[in-house]
This record gives structure tokens, C-alpha cells and sequence, in this order.
């Protein structure tokens, strides 16, 4: 009885597991590519994570500020992503690689 | 039930779709898989009845962001990628390590506090009926948290022209050293 309540009845956990799986997967990406453009959107993928989570939250508990939220993470997203690709672009152009193995101008 | 069924449906899409992201050695394809995460985030929203915000994911994020990573990946011409991972298996083992752990413990969170966030739904119940939900979206966005917006109006100009001044020097994408 416990096992299909758990299948059918969504709830507030599902969405969190959810959430938190996404979340890890996009730092598992962070940490283990070394494409920077892959890391970009690795880093995509936690902001959605989260913004699962907020909306998730926002729902099971009747209050509408999660979704003001999800709307700043959005646009804070949109930015970081324009700001790295122009990053990448002009690191790209310097390196010709966009391996960040190369990256080895700041080590001491 | 069909509520059931739609949420594991989409569930086991994001999940697939987010794990092809991070071991796709194509970057194209990971781009392709993004574009599909996103979609299911979208459709995750609908079922958590925030239907602008679905729509806004879909314009901004399927549309505009995924289109900038590919236009991105074009300027690079990457067909084959070196060494897609990080190399030496004791940090790779370290890492992923780090990442289960971190996972586990957002989980194991998450089931240890839903009895705390079952005893505080019942007030929250009485506040529940958010019917008209983009409406109400707009009425806190416009009334109660206009500075942020507006704020974030000057941070989305402050980056679109740093954008552009960090892409246009020295000739802009098309330059030869």
C-alpha cells in the first residue's frame, strides 16, 4: 500500500528528488567536463534544478513569491550565459582551444 | 493518476536528457540534450500549474540561451573533443564521490523533512487557491517587487553592453592574430 502511494500520489518530495538529481548531474558536469562551453551549460542545468525546486515550492505551499523568484533566476541566467559565451569567445580566440586543460596562463 | 503518470513521464525525460548533457562527448549533442531538459522543465511547470513561467522557459531558455550556445559552438567548429573528461581516476573517483554525497544528503533532507513540511501544510491550506496564477504573477512582479525588476533591468543592460565590448575587441569574432 505504501509503494503505489508513493507511485501515485505526487507530492512535494517527488519534485525535490527531482530537483536535487537535476542539481547533481549538472554538478557532476561542472566538475568532471572540461569543455567551457559544456560547462556553461552544466551550470544551465543547476539553475533549472533549482528553479524546479522554487516553483515546486510555490505550488505546495500557496504562495506566488517562489515564481517571482524563478523569473530573477531566469534572467540572472540569461546574463551569465551571454557574459560566458563572450567569455569563451574571446578566450577562444586567444587560445584557439576551448579546453580549459589549456588554461594554464594564471597558474603560478 | 494522470497526474502520476505525467510527472514520472517527464521525470524519467528531464533525468535522461540532463545525463546525456553531461556524458556526451559531442558538444552539439549536448546542446541538443539541454534543449530537451529544458522542454521537460517546461512541461514540469505546466504540471506544477505555472503556466507563464512555462512559457517564459520555453521562450528564454529553449529559444533564446539555447540558440546563443549554438551559434557559439558554430563560431568553434569543435568535431572532435580531446579528452572530453577529466583526466586521473583517483579525482574523477573523488569527484563523482563528492557529487553522490551531496546527493544523498539533499535526499536524505528532503525525506527527513517532509514530516516538518506535512505538519506546517495545514495552515498553509487556507491560502492555497492561486486560480488565476499569471495574474497574481503580475500583481506581486509589478506591486511588491518592482525594484527587483527594475534592478534587473539595469543589470540586463549593464551585461548586454559589457557583452558586447568583451566580444568586439580586436576585431570581434572574425579576427587573426
Amino acid at each position: 500500500m505504501q509503494e503505489t502511494n508513493m507511485l501515485t500520489q505526487i507530492g512535494l518530495e517527488h519534485y525535490l528528488v527531482l530537483s536535487a538529481i537535476l542539481f547533481s548531474m549538472g554538478m557532476a558536469g561542472v566538475l568532471m567536463r572540461r569543455n567551457l562551453i559544456v560547462l556553461l551549460m552544466s551550470v544551465e542545468l543547476m539553475l533549472n534544478a533549482v528553479n524546479i525546486s522554487f516553483v515546486a515550492f510555490s505550488k505546495f505551499n500557496g504562495n506566488i513569491e517562489g515564481q517571482i523568484m524563478v523569473f530573477f533566476v531566469m534572467t540572472i541566467a540569461a546574463a551569465e550565459a551571454a557574459v560566458g559565451l563572450a567569455l569563451a569567445v574571446s578566450i577562444f580566440k586567444r587560445f584557439k582551444e576551448v579546453n580549459i586543460r589549456f588554461f594554464e596562463h594564471l597558474k603560478g | 493518476m494522470v497526474d502520476a503518470f505525467l510527472f514520472w513521464f517527464l521525470a524519467i525525460v528531464t533525468v535522461l536528457a540532463g545525463l546525456s548533457v553531461v556524458l556526451m562527448t559531442n558538444p552539439i549533442y549536448s546542446a541538443l540534450s539541454l534543449v530537451m531538459t529544458m522542454v521537460g522543465v517546461a512541461a514540469l511547470f505546466v504540471t506544477l500549474e505555472a503556466y507563464f513561467l512555462a512559457g517564459v522557459q520555453l521562450i528564454v531558455y529553449a529559444g533564446a540561451v539555447m540558440v546563443l550556445f549554438v551559434m557559439v559552438l558554430m563560431l568553434f567548429d569543435l568535431k572532435h573533443e580531446l579528452q572530453a573528461f577529466t583526466r586521473g581516476k583517483i579525482t574523477g573517483g573523488v569527484k563523482i564521490a563528492s557529487v553522490g554525497i551531496i546527493a544523498g544528503l539533499v535526499v536524505g533532507a528532503i525525506t527527513l523533512g517532509t514530516k516538518a513540511l506535512e505538519l506546517s501544510k495545514a495552515g498553509a491550506e487556507t491560502s492555497k487557491p492561486v486560480v488565476d496564477s499569471t495574474k497574481a504573477l503580475a500583481e506581486n512582479l509589478f506591486l511588491k517587487n518592482v525594484f527587483g525588476f527594475e534592478a534587473l533591468g539595469v543589470v540586463l543592460l549593464v551585461i548586454a553592453v559589457g557583452t558586447v565590448a568583451l566580444s568586439r575587441t580586436k576585431g570581434g569574432t572574425h579576427a587573426r592574430d
